[in-house]
């Protein structure tokens, strides 16, 4: 893990130095944020799923959770219910479906992988019931200020009293992303349920023989999962100012993705909220520095691909050599 | 005894950082019994792989009957004849017992068709020549683990072994099972296989060994006759000193305050109307022969399994025990037999480890851990346990086993048990550590804890018990104060063949 971990960082380092010396626009203030902008939904759910791995689980609903609890919010607040309640019921619904989760892993003891993959058609079904497969359109305008707002944006007049940005501001989802890095990162090194998450992944008979209630732990971890889609759901609907119910497909992946090239160990046990902050702008800025390169989506696909099997297989053939 | 079959010479083999072994000796004969004794770490799995091919010593020679000999693999000395079985054995669970021994080398039809009743057939001629009952058509995972040793056996002679290699064959094993495994390796022997033995249980090599090969820390200490050595001379070579007594003499002694009983204990199908007490201060073993349900008897206390009745008592106060958790909080502390599986997590650092069963009392009442309070509740463990370790935040599986177990004694201990179960607190664990281990339990009952000590091994409890429960088929057969008995009398009460209580 610990290899992994420095290819990870080495290889974000790379990307950076070679996407600036490459790409004339990539490295301004401007595009940065952009950057940031781009990865933190990708982070949000990375550090969900985290959680689930950690403990031995998978989260394949997380895609679908965003499109409900999106779908939700947009639905609620188009009806005149005021915007940040409408958020808090998006959010809700996406506890909702981590703790169903959790109860169906723990309580019906269903493989991790059957339970989300069962909540990963029954959320993106729900979502495309109540809206009738249609986006939700012609929202208030504050629907739109969590995902596209920024926090010190700085304008100045100018002489043809036009406002000029000089500079465009930490936009909302950033500052969010490094709060919810922060705790979450807490939570799993110095708090009591990250101590537990990481017994129950290394040993659950271990933890459960130690008086660790290895069911509630788990049920916490699918609850986090939930909730963190749930954010990202909100944020990213917010930015387009439309609640999607095909939003988010496959979006699992990518967090999965991020999760592991950080260093997460599917087997569960290892992990940590840096190394999935690593993998996730990898894939963010792998996304932006390519897309400014013009190569095409597939092409990025291809490289992603072989991001994801280098980093693991790195970490391999350096436990291999070990032996 | 017969010709040479398998020799090697100053053979050294260095890992990094580590000299595995240094300029070691070895010879196998042809129908001998050669045990191979050391503590853990003392090289005997290092000189078994090169032996079977799975390592190549950095010098020294392997000779295989006379001639120099280099295997690439283990695949190539198996070709050659020489076998090895595993302490966990290498089956699998789904096949058949004759896909298993067969498993890569199936016999053909024209075609390409496997040839199922040649191959059953040719099993059915192996297992005969063991002189063991079981049917090749049988899938593995319904045999008890000593028949799917068997199966490890003829799966080695199907290549025509010469060389056999057995590493703790009889750590899983009963009794009965033992004398049955015994009788399979005369026969080998009569048929001119040469095996080189591994054990951790010296007393039974009494029954089987021709010579006896003893290493430390990776060197080479002598080979002798085995009739020509005592058992004391052979622990006092595997450890470099004297051990004057096999185990700690016992500085303290039951009181008279019951701190614990069981009564009318069920579990249907498993457990039968089981009741005892245990003393503040006292060391009960349990014995009994496997399946007996020793281990379930201990896993019904604490929780871990469900019970249908009968009550538990703490100081005279009545447990409600649904989970590890309500046994835990009333005081009761289980050591499991499979330390790596169910006592530790053995990825995580050794002091969330011993901290693992009270993080509460470590952290704020909102969870936030304190870091410092855990390094130094860690850190007191560490000295008063004697767990040898660079540091606190060692990774538990870089210990070794006896320290390994004195960390999930530190868990208990810091969870201030006042029962702790033992279960089977030795199995694995080399000579100086048991000896340990023997002592720390003998520290522990001297502090006013009752301890329950399940075990395999007669001669152990005889050794540090008070009084001994004898389980027979999941009743309580029988309950010998320890002073009294004799392995003997024990044998019987396990064997069913009396019963006290009847």
């Amino acid at each position: 893990m610990v290899v992994q971990r420095f290819v990870a960082i080495s290889a974000l380092i790379v990307l950076f130095v070679v996407f600036s010396v490459t790409t004339p626009k990539f490295f301004t203030v401007q595009n940065v944020l952009t950057v940031g902008l781009q990865t933190s939904t990708m982070a949000f759910m990375g550090i969900g799923v985290t959680y689930v791995i950690i403990t031995g689980g998978i989260d394949l609903s997380i895609g679908s959770v965003i499109a409900l609890s999106g779908v939700v919010a947009g639905l609620l607040s188009r009806a005149g219910i005021a915007v940040w309640v409408s958020f808090l019921c998006g959010l809700l619904v996406a506890m909702g479906c981590g703790m169903a989760n959790g109860l169906l892993v723990t309580r019906l003891s269903l493989p991790p992988f059957i339970a989300t993959l069962g909540m990963m058609q029954i959320a993106r079904g729900v979502a495309l019931q109540v809206t009738g497969a249609r986006a939700v359109a012609g929202l208030p305008e504050k629907f739109g200020v969590l995902g596209n707002g920024a926090l010190f944006r700085v304008t100045v007049l100018s002489g043809d009293g036009r406002q000029v940005v000089t500079f465009p501001g930490i936009p909302y989802p950033v500052i969010i992303m490094v709060v919810v890095a922060c705790v979450f990162n807490f939570l799993l090194r110095r708090h009591r349920i990250g101590r537990f998450i990481y017994a129950v992944g290394s040993n659950e008979e271990a933890a459960r023989l130690s008086g660790i209630d290895v069911s509630r732990t788990k049920i916490v971890a699918y609850l986090v999962s939930g909730a963190l889609a749930g954010l990202t759901g909100i944020v990213m609907m917010s930015r387009i100012v439309t609640a999607q119910p095909n939003a988010g497909v496959g979006y699992e992946l990518d967090a999965i993705a991020s999760a592991v090239i950080g260093g997460t160990s599917l087997m569960g046990g290892s992990g940590t909220i840096a190394g999935t902050m690593i993998g996730a702008f990898i894939i963010g800025m792998l996304r932006n520095g390519l897309n400014m390169q013009g190569v095409s989506y597939f092409i990025q696909q291809i490289i992603i691909g072989l991001v994801i099997i280098a980093a693991v297989a790195a970490d391999r053939l350096q436990r291999r050599s070990e032996k | 005894m017969g010709e040479e079959l398998l020799r090697v010479e100053n053979v050294t083999k260095r890992f990094p950082g580590v000299l595995a072994l240094d300029r070691v000796h070895f010879e196998l004969r042809r129908g001998e019994v050669h045990a191979l004794v050391g503590e853990n770490g003392a090289g005997k799995s290092t000189l078994m792989k090169i032996l079977s091919g799975v390592y190549r010593p950095d010098e020294g020679t392997l000779y295989y009957k006379g001639k120099p000999v280099v295997f690439h693999n283990a695949q190539e000395a198996q070709r050659a004849g020489i076998s090895i079985i595993y302490q966990e054995l290498n089956l699998m669970p789904h096949l058949t017992v004759a896909q298993n021994i067969f498993i890569g080398r199936e016999p053909l039809r024209f075609g390409g068709y496997i040839d199922d009743r040649q191959m059953n057939r040719q099993a059915r001629e192996l297992l005969a020549r063991l002189h063991v009952d079981i049917d090749p058509t049988t899938p593995v995972y319904v045999l008890p683990l000593s028949k799917r040793q068997m199966v490890e056996i003829a799966k080695a002679l199907s290549f025509r072994s010469e060389v056999l290699i057995m590493d703790e064959p009889t750590s899983a094993l009963t009794e009965s099972e033992i004398d049955e495994l015994f009788k399979v390796i005369h026969q080998l022997k009569q048929q001119g296989v040469g095996i080189i033995y591994i054990s951790h249980r010296l007393e039974e090599l009494k029954h089987i060994a021709d010579r006896v090969t003893v290493l430390r820390d990776g060197k080479y200490i002598g080979t002798y006759n085995y009739s020509d050595i005592t058992l004391e001379e052979l622990v006092s070579k595997m450890v470099g000193r004297t051990l004057e007594h096999k185990f700690p003499p016992r500085t303290s002694s039951p009181t008279g305050r019951k701190i614990f009983e069981v009564k009318h204990l069920t579990r249907v199908g498993v457990l039968h109307d089981i009741s005892f007490e245990l003393y503040e201060g006292e060391i009960l073993g349990i014995a009994g022969l496997m399946g007996a349900g020793r281990t379930e008897l201990a896993r019904a206390i604490f929780g871990a399994d469900p019970k249908d009745g009968g009550e538990i008592y703490l100081r005279g106060r009545r447990l409600e025990i649904h989970s590890p958790i309500d046994a835990i909080r009333a005081g009761i502390g289980y050591l499991p037999e499979d330390r790596k599986l169910a006592g530790l997590a053995v990825e995580m650092l050794l002091c969330e480890n011993i901290t693992m069963a009270n993080v509460e009392e470590i952290s704020s009442r909102m969870g936030v851990i304190f870091p410092l309070r855990e390094r130094k509740v860690a850190e007191h463990y560490v000295r008063e346990l004697d767990i040898r370790t660079p540091s606190v935040y060692q990774v538990v599986k870089n210990l070794s086993g006896g320290n390994q177990q004195k960390v999930v004694v530190a868990k208990w201990l810091f969870r201030k048990a006042k029962v702790l179960i033992f279960d089977e607190p030795t199995r694995g664990i080399d000579v100086g550590a048991k000896y340990a281990i023997h002592k720390l339990m003998d520290q522990l009952a001297g502090q006013g804890i009752g301890i329950i000590m399940i075990s395999s091994e007669l001669p152990e409890l005889l050794g540090m018990t008070d009084r001994i429960l004898v389980l027979h088929e999941g009743r309580l057969a029988g309950v010998l104060r320890t002073r009294e008995t004799t392995q003997e009398e024990i044998l019987n009460y396990a064997a069913g063949l009396v019963s006290a209580l009847s």
